[in-house]
């Protein structure tokens, strides 16, 4: 109510010192017009209508005294590597408005946000045919980690575990073609148990003596396996464990 | 007369004939300011040649105005409006004047026989409104241009404004409030 008044009241001395009359002001806005009367007439006697100069010879006189004193003044060469920093600093003043900081604030997260995004994207690309002991595998799980973590659907992730396990598998038989060393990781039904030897989702095994198995582990469990494929392609076990 | 902006940066470098166009274009107005809240032309042209003398006495000291050369005249006039004011009450009671002359308010309302009677008023006001009214009705700037020179936002001068208006027309004779 109040920021409406003081905008008619506003409005009305601007259409006052228009020219417009006072009755035909007040007539615009009759519910109004006994708040705004005494107003008006106050603005109009406070407004001077004919605003006397300053007598001449005292402002020329006092005109010469301040060109005598301008005259004085030394004259001022800012350095060029001066004049250069202050319209550095007069351009950094007018950005640092706080409007002009949280403009840029947005746009550098969102900056940031894109790049990271597309990175990430580029990245996922690059690592997706990857096998263990190359320079993007480690992506590659961390992408399928992230994925697992954002799954909520019990079903879903047990289809998700199950496809990144046979991605494991596919891994290894690369890593078997190419004779290559690499720390290995993958899940599988224990078909044999030997003593020394166990054949896990039709890969041999060899067990040092000094693994240690906490489970009670017998033919026809899920097991997983985390151990070293050798370049002569024997899989030596470092840690299996039942999957419940 | 070129633009503030770039007559300021001028009068930043000591600019004689910048320094110059801002006594020709600033005088009248600052003068103007000053006996419309004064009320006394001598006193008001002493004091205008004061802020002027200021001004050179800034860019001596190598503190010149940075953002506004209108918002920096009209502070220092401010200042020594109130500085004045101050002096002058601790010599003259102010209003001896202004009382001795106020007319009869009887019969016949006219506006110019309330002039005295808000004057008086006028000085009774916050020093922040009484500038603010100067501004408005005796620079007749706009809302924008006083809120400008203030620092402050539009909202604020019109809240100003009203309040400042609303306090004058209290003392004023009651044939003129309800008069219509």
């Amino acid at each position: 109510m109040t920021d409406r008044f003081e905008s008619i009241l506003d409005e009305s001395i601007s259409a006052w010192q228009a020219g417009v009359p006072l009755e035909e002001i007040l007539a615009e806005v009759p519910d109004y017009a006994d708040e705004l009367r005494p107003l008006l007439y106050a603005a109009t006697v406070l407004t001077d209508p004919n605003p006397v100069p300053a007598p001449a010879e005292k402002k020329a006189a006092l005109r010469a005294e301040y060109i005598k004193q301008v005259t004085e003044l030394p004259a001022i060469t800012p350095a060029p590597f001066r004049g250069k920093v202050r319209a550095i600093i007069k351009v950094i003043k007018r950005r640092t408005t706080r409007e002009a900081v949280l403009k840029d604030i947005i746009t550098v997260t969102i900056t940031i946000i894109l790049t990271l995004f597309v990175v990430a994207l580029t990245l996922n690309y690059l690592a997706a045919n990857t096998i263990p002991s190359d320079f993007l595998y480690g992506v590659k799980r961390i992408s399928e980690d992230i994925q697992l973590s954002l799954t909520f659907d019990p079903e879903r992730k047990a289809e998700l575990e199950e496809e990144f396990n046979q991605r494991r598998l596919e891994e290894i038989e690369k890593l078997i073609e190419q004779n290559r060393a690499a720390v290995i990781q993958f899940k599988g039904i224990l078909e044999t148990k030997g003593e020394n030897l166990w054949i896990v989702e039709d890969h041999t095994i060899f067990l040092p003596n000094d693994i240690s198995i906490e489970d009670e582990i017998v033919e026809g469990d899920v097991v997983e396996v985390i151990g070293l494929l050798r370049s002569n392609n024997v899989l030596v076990a470092d840690t299996i464990r039942l999957v419940r | 007369m070129e633009g503030e902006r770039s007559l300021l940066e001028r009068v930043q470098q000591h600019d004689q004939q910048a320094l110059a166009e801002v006594h020709d274009h600033y005088f009248d107005r600052i003068y103007q300011y000053l006996n419309y809240r004064l009320g006394e032309p001598e006193a008001a042209a002493d004091l205008t040649g004061e802020v002027f003398l200021a001004l050179v006495k800034a860019l001596k000291a190598g503190k010149p105005p940075r953002t506004s050369l209108a918002g920096w005249l009209y502070t220092v006039a401010r200042n020594l409006t109130a500085d004045y004011i101050k002096e002058k009450s601790r010599t003259v009671p102010l209003m001896e004047d202004l009382v001795a002359d106020e007319p009869s308010l009887t019969d016949q309302i006219h506006l110019s026989q309330l002039a005295p009677v808000l004057r008086d008023a006028l000085l009774k006001l916050t020093e922040e409104q009484q500038h603010v009214i100067a501004l408005r009705f005796g620079q007749e700037l706009s809302l924008a241009e006083t809120a400008q020179l203030l620092d402050k936002t539009v909202g604020a001068v019109k809240a100003l404004q009203h309040r400042a208006l609303a306090s004058l027309a209290r003392h004023m004779p009651q044939e003129v409030q309800h008069d219509g």
